[in-house]
């Protein structure tokens, strides 16, 4: 995700990327020498340097907590990845001092910042299909290859944590409501060299009577393209989208098939900017607040919603009984 | 000839040489008048006229009918072709099986989807272990919302045992139970707000289930879709294996046709894919000529039932059950 902010960041009028720290120095340099961005030795000093607003923490998760705690109280406004942590108390801390420090906080869920997700929010908004009474998602692939702390679940929470949350999130931002309770089936399908759920089946009901469903799934072949689908059900209407569907350009070559979707900063292509990116969007709404002091929309308290409901599923799964939330 | 299915079966069972259609016995004089003038076949007032006239029946009446239905025809002698669900209780399921297993008769659901060729193709790719071994499966069965309304019996508890749970639990259950070789050990669900509140049975729910060997699955059947989709529905099922994933949308064969009339006829879909319903035909009368065993038989008819009911139960209790 570092690499994905970075790109995105240095396409924000009126930003300029300092420099990026790492944990593993060596491993900096290689990756900084190679984007072109000042590799950053000592983090105390950056969180010292006066003309660092914003610190985006794309750590691990269970490191959010500490970096973040550290920007805050360095006076720094964060934007720290998804999702806030893997517990309540890390999340509680994390708002609280913020609240303290007087800076702005937000929790990157890049899912309200897709143009299609967006899309179909304002639709519900204009009550296009009338009172929601079902929201379906799917979010499955194989298992993140770029990077292996996923696969432990005391450094990512599973699949649950770090990937159902996305659309946890989404439905209590559209249905501007928790759910009041959560049947979850968790499982690890196929990594069994690993300690983590690889598969979830999550069931939320709402105050409303609103069914929520999320499948969230690291266990497809590394071959299966990553895919995520949404359909929302109401009692005028209906809306699907998936990510697979909309494909304005194809391009064929020896190696077979390539698709571009204007929805993806397009790595491949050298960070070669296109105007749908929702992580240029997220960051810059972010840059935004910063700059004109605006409230964060998906600040701490908003982003452990999806992180209580996410740990009510995780609770059902073991109890395979349904759990209320927040209980 | 309350299921909608009543005249594609009709039309299936006039296309095969070795097959006449006598005759039908509907309750609903209407109804039964209609059907037989479209078919251009005779009408029987009474049943048992009708069974001594045939070597089997298919049965299309209303669910809650399914159970005497069946036994009578079962009793005497006549070979049955039941429409799902088989019945609306376990005990009448019950009863169906013992008068089977004492009778000579072949008896085969209506699990239409056993028959349809991609479904057929999957259940050979899972049984040459093309993805390994299943460990979980996620399907959809949801249709329009307008169609259950247009029979009044299918939004009526009592001739139809329920709602949406009852209608369109079985296909997909019936599918999982087929492809795992394994029967349901838990199932959970929840009922949610009915998307079409002038109706009085369930129409949305999302169904959790859990087989015996562990393999996980998931079923939702809602009448769900709004009446301007461009097609009925759909049956789809997602199956995460070891080694790979199969994805099945049966019903996505079919060219797009754009119309002009108006709002309602933005988007049609002509399906052009495989005829199930005479498959499944086909697939009987085969079972009568060479005296095989049907392949969706009395037995999975009844374990439809239990998982359906077992959902009821579920919602009920607010907790996963184990089917009867």
């Amino acid at each position: 995700m570092g690499l994905t902010h970075l790109l995105a960041w240095r396409l924000i009028e009126g930003c300029e990327v300092v420099g990026v720290w790492g944990r593993d120095y060596s491993r900096l340099k290689n990756f900084c020498e190679k984007y072109d961005v000042r590799p950053i030795r000592d983090l105390d000093r950056l969180l010292r340097d006066e003309s660092v607003n914003i610190v985006d923490v794309c750590t691990p998760t269970y490191t959010h907590r500490e970096f973040v705690v550290m920007s805050v109280e360095a006076g720094k406004n964060v934007i720290v990845e998804k999702p806030i942590a893997l517990s309540i108390q890390e999340a509680d801390e994390m708002i609280s001092k913020s609240r303290r420090h007087g800076v702005k906080f937000m929790v990157a869920h890049v899912l309200r910042f897709f143009p299609d997700y967006m899309r179909v929010k304002d639709l519900v908004e204009q009550h296009a299909v009338g009172s929601v009474a079902s929201m379906r998602a799917h979010r499955v692939g194989p298992a993140p290859s770029w990077s292996s702390w996923f696969l432990d679940r005391s450094k990512s929470g599973g699949v649950v944590i770090d990937l159902a949350i996305h659309d946890i999130d989404y439905f209590i931002w559209v249905k501007k409501s928790m759910p009041i309770s959560v049947y979850s089936k968790v499982a690890n399908l196929v990594h069994k060299d690993y300690e983590v759920d690889d598969y979830a089946l999550i069931t939320m009901r709402f105050p409303d009577g609103a069914i929520g469903f999320v499948e969230a799934s690291w266990a497809m072949p590394q071959t299966f393209p990553f895919t995520m689908k949404l359909e929302i059900i109401g009692d005028k209407g209906m809306l699907q989208l998936d990510n697979h569907s909309p494909v304005p350009l194809r391009m064929w070559t020896s190696k077979g098939v390539e698709t571009f979707s204007p929805e993806s900063l397009q790595v491949g292509l050298g960070g070669q900017f296109l105007p749908l990116d929702p992580f240029y969007r997220e960051l810059s709404y972010f840059a935004r607040c910063v700059r004109e002091d605006l409230e964060v929309e998906v600040g701490g308290e908003e982003a452990k919603k999806s992180l209580l409901v996410a740990i009510a599923a995780l609770k059902s799964a073991q109890s395979n009984a349904p759990v209320a939330v927040g209980g | 000839m309350a299921h909608f299915h009543a005249d594609s079966y009709a039309r299936a069972a006039r296309s095969l040489p070795n097959v006449d259609l006598i005759g039908v016995y509907e309750v609903d004089k209407v109804v039964g008048s209609r059907f037989a003038s479209i078919h251009g076949i005779n009408i029987f007032s009474n049943m048992d006229e009708l069974l001594r006239e045939v070597d089997a029946v298919i049965i299309t009446a209303e669910n809650s009918l399914h159970h005497e239905y069946a036994i009578r025809a079962v009793e005497c002698g006549v070979n049955v072709l039941c429409e799902k669900p088989m019945t609306i209780s376990l005990s009448d399921a019950d009863d169906v099986v013992r008068a089977v297993n004492r009778s000579r008769v072949k008896f085969q659901m209506c699990y239409v989807m056993r028959y349809h060729t991609v479904t057929r193709v999957a259940k050979s790719l899972l049984e040459a272990g093309r993805i390994g071994r299943v460990l979980a499966m996620v399907g959809s069965n949801r249709v329009r919302r307008d169609l259950p309304v247009m029979r009044d019996w299918f939004v009526d508890r009592e001739r139809a045992g329920g709602g949406a749970i009852m209608d369109h639990t079985v296909h997909l259950a019936d599918l999982m139970r087929w492809y795992t070789n394994s029967e349901v050990e838990e199932v959970y669900t929840i009922s949610g707000r009915n998307i079409n509140q002038h109706i009085s049975v369930e129409d949305n729910f999302s169904t959790t289930l859990q087989f015996e060997n562990g393999i996980l699955g998931h079923i939702d059947g809602s009448w769900a879709y709004s009446s301007g989709y461009y097609t009925w529905g759909d049956v789809a099922v997602e199956i995460v294996g070891s080694e790979g994933v199969l994805m099945i949308d049966a019903f996505r064969q079919s060219v797009y046709f754009i119309g002009d009339a108006g709002p309602d006829k933005r988007l049609v879909w002509h399906y052009y894919g495989c005829d199930a319903d005479l498959e499944m035909v086909k697939s009987f009368v085969k079972c009568l000529v060479k005296d095989e065993r049907p392949l969706a038989d009395v037995y999975d008819g009844r374990q439809g039932v239990a998982v359906t009911l077992a959902s009821y139960e579920s919602i009920m209790l607010g907790r996963p059950v184990r089917p009867g």
